[in-house]
């Protein structure tokens, strides 16, 4: 049996049958390995980070980002390798975002309905920077549009669980998603 | 303009959202209809480019603040307590009686069970009992006096309890054991973000009665692990 | 089938199947020790106590009745027994002491003092009076319509008290605590890593202590409540649905306020999550959330 230590970041191999790259360095940042954590940190930090850039709106993106990362590391206990460790950092991520969204008290009408979504993201002509004029035309999409549009279409959620996480109606999430994707197809490049 | 009654429903068909008799029906409207079928592609691309969004890092390297918020820079003795008493040098925690008899934390008994649980008097059989919170009657206890200072007293009955763990560890499930190594660990981290946050405000008596409550966690689930190792 | 009414001591040979009810009188108890496998203990109207066992041969399985206990024991001949699973069925009056390692154990029925202590095992009771203990070292603990003194503890997972009435000390270190439709005068919940939640009426005079270290805290709070209320956090934050009337500061991010007469105490800590005041019924009540999302599942 590999020399166990309480408290070390000495692991105990047991095959498991798991492919996650991640689990190795989990399980030692659930023990305390400050630096198998930062491994994690550097892996994943890229996408969460665009998650965080492209659901908020604010100017506290890297606070944050490292709010997702301390809470993380906090969490590690309840992490159980059911799923991929990406898969759980990124669910925290978006739990910590909708809660920073909350804590800010925009509490406000954000599901827009009608024709307004459409009105509030000018046209533009097509221009040769077609990558920043796509993400710019996201931020400017009503919040409630552009979190389900980024949560589906970018990060791969499904809408029952973006209604479930947005506290939505399936529908609405449906509705809302099409009338982001409308507002962004004249953001494309021809 | 009048809007096509079909251009609501076609992020659903592009998602194959769509009952499958709709979904025909859209089908024959978009053989027929130029725009319909101009939306649908331009929304096809709208897709696959949410799919491509490039996600570089951030510009300003989050690591170091991220390290500061959950001590990562401080060296691993002070962060946990090892089982193996010569790899590690003990923590000393530094707290004044007054304020520990003011957090309810009862040392002498603790000291007393830990040596109780060394001297085999709880051993029964492999199935573990309830584990009781203090010796049962009859049991040689140790005499504690009233000791001056109560840190050295908390140290020495951890040590007991780890010793008992060390001496024992190999008889346990390794899945048990890595359980009580993991949540000894979060235990320790607590202790370690309390005491960080009691060394700049040493007179914060939540932060003083939070710090001894976790530690008298980490007492009671040293002493529930030392229960289960079962008698040789 | 065996079926015999015996009393005195019966030891069994090793057995692939055995079914022994014995007679039961006022005043015993029933102990269970069965170092692995299944125990589900369900109460019914009779004076005896029925133990179907089925397992591998290779366990032996002693049944003995004496004028204080009804024992049931799992020994193996070469190491720990094998996996065992035990249908019993006993008195609702019946006391209940149950120990394991490798045990799941599940308790319906028993209007009597349950201490229930398993290392990798569930527990899962539904009833219980007077003193009731349920402690797991690896497994979730859950308890419902019980009534006494309530201390549920496990280390590395959730516990769940509901329904369930009298003093409750609920622990756990890697787990969440959720006391929903709890009826209590006395109330300890002590997490270090995971969420606690209360909802149920917060007495006059009662004594409430949510504390956390990396979790958030929700408590319930419906309308009327008076009490007394300490909210303590180092970095984290305090909301609330309803408008508190806060009086004073106290340093560490700690303050007071008093709801109605202030008659209850209440103590929320968590050292750095949030600690949440909702109101029954809201959106963020898990009491309400709870019920959402087993409707939904139920509905899969």
């Amino acid at each position: 049996m590999t020399e166990l230590g309480l408290g070390v970041a000495t692991l105990e191999h047991e095959p498991t049958g798991r492919t996650d790259p991640d689990a190795v360095d989990a399980t030692l940042a659930a023990s305390g390995d400050a630096s198998a954590f930062e491994r994690l940190y550097r892996t994943h930090v890229p996408k969460v980070y665009g998650l965080v850039r492209r659901m908020l709106s604010d100017d506290d993106v890297d606070e944050v980002a490292q709010d997702i990362f301390v809470r993380a590391w906090q969490k590690l206990g309840t992490f159980r390798g059911e799923a991929a460790f990406g898969t759980w950092l990124h669910r925290l991520a978006v739990n910590v975002i909708l809660a920073r969204r909350e804590t800010l008290g925009t509490r406000r009408k954000r599901y827009v309905e009608g024709d307004m979504v459409l009105e509030t993201v000018p046209s533009r002509r097509a221009t040769p920077e077609m990558s920043m004029d796509f993400e710019a035309a996201m931020e400017r999409l009503p919040d409630g549009a552009r979190e389900v549009f980024v949560l589906h279409d970018v990060e791969g959620y499904r809408h029952e669980e973006i209604a479930q996480m947005l506290g939505l109606a399936t529908g609405t999430s449906k509705s809302q998603l099409h009338r982001a994707r409308m507002a962004l197809r004249q953001h494309l490049e021809r | 303009m009048t809007q096509d009654p079909w251009t609501n429903r076609l992020s659903e068909y592009l998602d194959g959202e769509l009952p499958e008799w709709e979904r025909h029906a859209l089908e024959s409207h978009l053989e027929s209809c130029a725009e319909c079928s101009l939306v649908v592609s331009d929304l096809r691309r709208v897709v696959r480019r949410a799919r491509t969004l490039k996600n570089p890092p951030p510009v300003t390297d989050l690591w170091p603040g991220i390290a500061a918020r959950i001590g990562a820079g401080i060296p691993k003795a002070q962060d946990v307590v090892d089982l193996d008493a010569q790899r590690r040098v003990r923590r000393r925690w530094a707290f004044s009686l007054p304020q520990l008899a003011a957090a309810g934390i009862a040392l002498m008994t603790v000291s007393g069970g830990a040596v109780w649980f060394m001297s085999g008097a709880a051993r029964q059989s492999v199935v573990s009992a309830p584990v009781p919170s203090s010796p049962p009657e009859g049991t040689p206890a140790v005499s504690v006096a009233m000791k001056p200072n109560a840190s050295q007293s908390y140290a020495a009955a951890v040590a007991d309890l780890e010793r008992v763990l060390a001496d024992g560890r190999g008889k346990l499930d390794t899945t048990t054991v890595r359980i009580i190594e993991q949540n000894l660990a979060a235990i320790d981290r607590a202790i370690a973000e309390a005491q960080r946050a009691l060394d700049a405000d040493s007179a914060n008596l939540y932060l003083n009665t939070h710090l001894a409550e976790t530690m008298r966690r980490k007492l009671d689930l040293l002493r529930q692990a030392a229960a289960l190792v079962p008698v040789s | 089938m065996l079926f015999a009414l015996l009393t005195g001591t019966l030891a069994l040979s090793p057995i692939v199947q055995a079914d022994t009810t014995l007679n039961a009188v006022r005043g015993q108890r029933l102990d269970v020790n069965a170092y692995a496998g299944e125990v589900t203990v369900h109460a019914w109207n009779r004076n005896a106590v029925r133990i179907v066992a089925s397992g591998a041969d290779q366990d032996q399985l002693e049944i003995s009745s004496s004028a204080t206990a009804i024992s049931i024991r799992t020994h193996g001949r070469h190491g720990p027994p094998d996996e065992i699973t035990l249908q019993i069925s006993a008195p609702a009056w019946i006391a209940i002491s149950m120990g394991g390692v490798n045990t799941n154990a599940k308790i319906e029925g028993i209007r009597a003092p349950i201490s229930v202590e398993t290392v990798e095992g569930e527990v899962d009771v539904t009833g219980g009076e007077s003193l009731i203990s349920l402690r797991s070292v690896q497994g979730s603990v859950r308890l419902r319509g019980a009534k006494g003194r309530i201390n549920v503890n496990s280390v590395n997972e959730d516990v769940e008290v509901a329904n369930s009435s009298g003093d409750i000390a609920a622990q756990t270190v890697n787990g969440e605590i959720l006391l929903q439709g709890v009826n209590a005068s006395s109330v300890d919940a002590n997490t270090v890593n995971g969420d606690i939640s209360y909802s149920g009426p917060i007495r006059s005079g009662g004594r409430y202590a949510l504390s956390t270290h990396n979790g958030d805290l929700t408590l319930t709070v419906p309308e009327g409540t008076s009490a007394g209320v300490t909210v303590s956090t180092f970095s984290g934050d305090f909301e609330s649905e309803f408008p508190v009337p806060l009086r004073g500061t106290r340093k560490g991010k700690g303050f007071n306020f008093t709801l109605g007469s202030g008659s209850a105490q209440v103590t929320l800590e968590s050292f750095q999550g949030t600690i949440q005041l909702v109101r029954p019924g809201s959106e963020e009540d898990p009491a309400r959330r709870k019920r959402e999302h087993d409707r939904d599942h139920d509905e899969d």
